[in-house]
């Protein structure tokens, strides 16, 4: 009798430490991103251009209507979805492959950490300018090209051509943010008990088979957790093709975060861009929910 | 120890929680002290007027330009104080993001700088305001500026400096190539190189070790800006004279035939569709159409023989134009004090501030009497003599439109796609060019009868 | 005996070698972008197209003087660490908190408050940028560090880290604090916090390194050259036409030194995860 109370009691402090726990961090996220989302929305049945706010007319669902019929609109919808299904497991498989290389403690560890995780210590506008001159056309200023040619092989218009525009940015996303989920695997590679390894190395097991049989069970959190966010920061590809391809050629490297900006800032359509916003919202909040619901399923 | 870390956080929190809950009240105590750039705060304590500005952060030359004339006027005005924001701005569109963002929210300061083409675009939307009775003579000044900056037969802003762009050559690489450059040296602004002798030229020179020429690609405003004489010369502007409508010009035979001959330099290779950072300086090109800054570039920085010479023309009208544009300052909707700030751009535009302003920006000025200061004298030699003489006598500006904004970014980005399928085909496609024109004229129809039309 | 010394040497060289020469595709565009910072505007993009573009020639510290002369280092410095340092110091406080007890809790509404985390995780900034500009607008806050700071301090994409982390604490260690008469909270401040160093680490890192190359939001929020941030001092090099990358590359190498070390320096707490703290999955 004694007992039960003592856990109800525990219970109760729990619920209570619970709401203690989370109140600020929702506290903020509603007023700091669902407010200005609400915003969106709200601004999105309006013939608002950016740069006369005291001139707003409402226009009802007008600017959903120009939305679907709008080609570019499907185009950076397709292309998003596209970069997001291809870096996604480049980008996780490389930053597990990095972990491990340096997930034990040797001399020097620290150092090849720092390199891997280099990429990320510099702003993504400058990585990508740097990129743009190192993928450049011509053989004579390009260094790509220049070692494809000294192998014999044709230059390629990596930027310049729609068919390996939005590859050469996938390439070159993979690579600087490889170093990031590196982090994220590190800290999940660190949680795993040594002993496990001990315990198999015993029986026998070789590296291969403590990788399959150890490693990968207990990161199974981890691994979700990376692909997740590596998939929801691929929906929000924007710097590269802003730098690197304004969204060309064709159309081929348009996203639709790029295309949001765009519209509303730089053309000033921003009730129109509102309403593009307003429909990405809806699908990837869709999205990462289904998501949610398959990684939580087993 | 425990215990102090964990007393610690809970305070933090405590204090992170207020933050957030008294977010009203909290404003209020630091907003007055930093709240000077807003235009709303601009009575100082002891009554004086207080005006602030905004522009884009520039070299030190000119910053240091900024602070010694403010100081001046600041000394001799204790009545209207003026401050200047040196705003950093990471790409073209930064500077007009934030000007949006500012519109939104009535954040605009008193004087605000204005790119030329965009003139138009704020005036239509009253962003700024007329300031024709502040300068009630405009003679002095270039044709081109006061076009730029006039919407609707009002003076909305007012340039210092202008800007030119004109064709530049490596004189050593020609020789090699056996281009007479003699020849180039010797034109005037009545006998300047005709389109197909720049072919010509970028033919002569497309070697394995560089190509032909340059042409902007910037992506962005450059392309407009760079290219639009060409069009002019050909017979048809982008837009009509009264900026109400693209179609029949951007998107004409004139147009087509022009865009093609561009992108002609593409794909025969003569050019570069993704050309580096200053390619002329780095030797991987023989000539270049050019920005009138590239004069100090090269001067301070070519390790090779350089020649200049005027904006190509049309084969069959050799009508010469020249771009032109630059930033000019206007005021804003939100500025209380319209008389005192009209009061201290008339100052700021006078002639000495204007040379001893171009000669910091090292910009051609846009005041005619500035070139007799002193400041401004190697502008009576080439080759900037020659940007000068292009500025007086061809120099058109960008359409006039509210739309522009809108027809910048699409045009550019036609362009962009244009060049690129030129690149990867070898060949110039003009129904392809026509299609890409045709959706420009139409996105400009569609913003312009969405918020313009009347 | 001795070959199978031979062979482990040759392993662990194999091994560095390896690991040197990933590293170098890695980290060479810092050495370029290191390189630049010490050569004359006109070199920069001079020899792209072999490899001695990431040697640095006619080297100068030209490129590092003008950086001084232009920017006033301490105080931008001061301004970008007093704002990151404020919002991590709420951050990793109220999202650990926060993914602590969607992990550990049980409540009403904790499924649907996860879900939301996870929802709200997709929305990009950039979409939201002028309504939340509006909003700071109408709360007094422009060009004040309340802008900065407040609206960054909860992140999803931080408890979504933390809840994932804590969640594979094993409960047993729990049930025998409350147990002992710990309370709930003070189970995690004096039993949870200490054991997940290197989680605080990796929130701490991502989240430093993403502040600290903000660029777009300061820029609309902040006007005043006081108030400018590190990115900010960056970019107005870009301000000027023509763009010279020759003192950009000086500015942004003085700009990732405090990251490089403070990288270093955090990675300390990642030698000792849960692993060596004493409690076993």
């Amino acid at each position: 009798m004694a007992k039960t109370n003592k856990l109800s009691a525990r219970k109760k402090d729990e619920r209570a430490a619970a709401y203690i726990f989370t109140i600020p961090a929702i506290a903020l996220l509603v007023a700091f991103l669902v407010v200005p989302m609400v915003y969106t929305v709200y601004y999105s049945v309006f013939k608002y251009q950016v740069m006369r706010p005291n001139d707003i007319t409402f226009i009802g669902l007008a600017n959903y209507q120009k939305l679907f019929k709008d080609p570019e609109f499907w185009k950076a919808l397709r292309n998003t979805f596209y970069f997001t299904i291809i870096v996604v497991p480049v980008q996780c498989v490389l930053a597990l492959a990095l972990a491990l290389l340096v997930s034990k403690r040797f001399r020097g560890v620290s150092i090849f950490r720092t390199m891997y995780f280099s990429p990320q210590l510099t702003s993504m506008v400058v990585i990508s300018v740097l990129w743009t001159v190192l993928y450049n056309s011509n053989p004579n200023t390009g260094l790509i090209n220049s070692i494809l040619v000294s192998f014999g092989l044709q230059p390629i218009n990596f930027l310049t051509n729609a068919k390996t525009a939005m590859n050469a940015i996938i390439f070159m996303s993979a690579w600087q943010g490889a170093g990031y989920q590196m982090m994220i695997f590190l800290a999940g590679l660190q949680g795993i008990p040594t002993e496990q390894y001990e315990a198999s190395a015993v029986d026998g097991a070789n590296k291969w088979q403590q990788f399959w049989n150890i490693t990968i069970p207990n990161l199974k959190g981890t691994i979700k957790y990376v692909i997740m966010i590596t998939m929801i920061q691929a929906m929000k590809l924007f710097t590269q093709p802003y730098v690197m391809t304004q969204g060309g050629p064709k159309n081929a490297t348009k996203t639709m975060v790029y295309y949001i900006y765009t519209q509303g800032f730089q053309k000033g359509n921003f009730g129109y861009a509102c309403s593009v916003a307003a429909v990405f919202f809806v699908i990837v909040v869709a999205m990462s929910l289904i998501l949610q619901k398959i990684t939580n399923a087993d | 120890m425990k215990k102090v870390i964990s007393l610690l956080l809970a305070s933090a929190m405590i204090v992170g929680l207020t933050a957030c809950g008294g977010s009203n009240s909290g404003a209020t105590s630091s907003a007055p002290a930093d709240g000077q750039t807003a235009a709303q705060t601009t009575e100082a304590a002891d009554g004086a007027v207080q005006i602030t500005i905004w522009q884009p952060s520039d070299k030190e030359s000119v910053e240091n330009w900024w602070v010694d004339r403010l100081a001046e006027w600041n000394a001799e005005h204790p009545d209207i104080q003026v401050n200047r924001e040196a705003i950093d701005r990471s790409d073209s569109y930064a500077y007009d993001n934030k000007v949006a963002t500012a519109v939104t929210s009535n954040d605009l300061p008193d004087i605000l700088f204005v790119d030329g083409p965009q003139v138009s675009y704020y005036a239509a939307n009253e962003i700024i305001v007329p300031i024709s009775d502040y300068f009630p003579d405009l003679d002095d000044f270039v044709p081109s500026t006061v076009a730029q900056c006039t919407y609707n037969d009002q003076l909305y802003a007012i340039a210092a400096t202008e800007s030119s762009v004109a064709f530049y050559y490596n004189k050593d690489m020609l020789k090699e190539c056996g281009v007479d450059t003699d020849d180039l040296d010797s034109r005037t602004i009545d006998n300047p190189i005709t389109w197909s002798e720049m072919t010509a030229i970028a033919e002569k020179c497309t070697t394995a070790d560089h190509v032909g020429t340059h042409i902007v690609m910037d992506h962005g405003e450059g392309i407009p800006y760079a290219l639009e004489p060409m069009y002019i010369s050909e017979g048809k502007d982008y837009i009509s004279a009264d900026g109400t409508t693209a179609e029949g010009y951007v998107n004409s035979d004139e147009a087509v035939k022009t865009t093609a001959f561009l992108a002609n330099f593409i794909a025969k290779g003569y050019a570069n569709v993704d050309p580096i950072t200053d390619e002329f300086l780095n030797k991987a090109c023989a000539t270049m159409i050019g920005g009138s800054w590239e004069v100090a570039t090269l001067t301070a920085n070519a390790d090779f023989d350089w020649g200049v010479t005027y904006y190509p023309v049309a084969d069959d009208t050799k009508k010469a134009v020249s771009p032109c544009g630059d930033w000019s300052a206007a005021i804003t909707r939100d500025c209380e004090h319209v008389e005192e700030a009209g009061q201290f751009l008339q100052w700021l535009m006078n002639t000495e501030n204007v040379a001893s302003y171009a000669a910091a920006i090292a910009k051609p000025a846009t005041r005619t009497s500035a070139y007799e200061d002193p400041a401004m004298a190697e502008y009576k030699n080439f080759p900037l003599s020659l940007l000068v003489e292009q500025l007086q006598n061809t120099a058109v500006p960008r359409p006039r439109t509210p739309s522009y904004a809108t027809f910048s970014t699409d045009y550019a980005e036609a362009m962009t796609n244009i060049f690129a399928e030129a690149a990867s085909e070898g060949t110039v496609d003009e129904a392809y060019i026509k299609e890409l024109l045709d959706g420009v004229s139409e996105k400009f129809t569609e913003d312009y009868t969405t918020y313009y039309a009347e | 005996m001795k070959s199978k010394k031979g062979a482990a040497m040759l392993g662990k060289f194999l091994f560095y070698f390896g690991n040197t020469l990933i590293g170098i595709v890695f980290v060479s565009p810092l050495i370029w972008m290191i390189s630049a910072s010490f050569k004359p505007e006109a070199k920069i993009f001079a020899n792209m197209n072999s490899l001695t573009t990431f040697l640095p020639t006619e080297p100068s510290l030209n490129n590092y003087i003008e950086v001084f002369r232009r920017i006033n280092m301490a105080n931008v410095f001061k301004n970008t660490l007093l704002y990151i340092a404020l919002i991590l110091i709420f951050d990793l406080i109220i999202n650990s908190i926060c993914g602590y007890a969607l992990a550990k809790f049980e409540f009403r509404g904790r499924k649907l408050m996860l879900s939301f985390i996870v929802a709200l995780m997709v929305l990009p900034m950039e979409a939201i940028l002028l309504p939340l500009y509006i909003e700071m607008s109408q709360l007094g806050w422009v060009n004040t560090l309340q802008a900065l700071v407040i609206p960054f301090i909860a992140k999803c994409f931080s408890i979504y880290m933390f809840y994932n982390f804590f969640h594979d604490i094993p409960d047993d260690l729990l049930e025998a604090a409350a147990i002992d008469g710990s309370s709930p909270v003070r189970t995690f401040f004096t039993i949870v916090m200490p054991i997940s160093k290197t989680v605080y680490a990796t929130v701490f890192i991502l989240d430093f390194v993403a502040h600290w190359n903000d660029f777009m939001w300061p820029f609309l929020v902040m006007t005043g050259e006081d108030k400018r941030t590190i990115q900010l001092a960056v970019q107005s090099f870009f301000s000027t036409s023509p763009v010279h990358y020759s003192a950009i590359m000086a500015a942004l190498v003085i700009s990732a030194i405090p990251m490089i070390i403070m990288f270093i320096f955090m990675q300390k707490y990642y030698v000792e995860g849960i692993a060596s703290s004493g409690i076993k999955g």
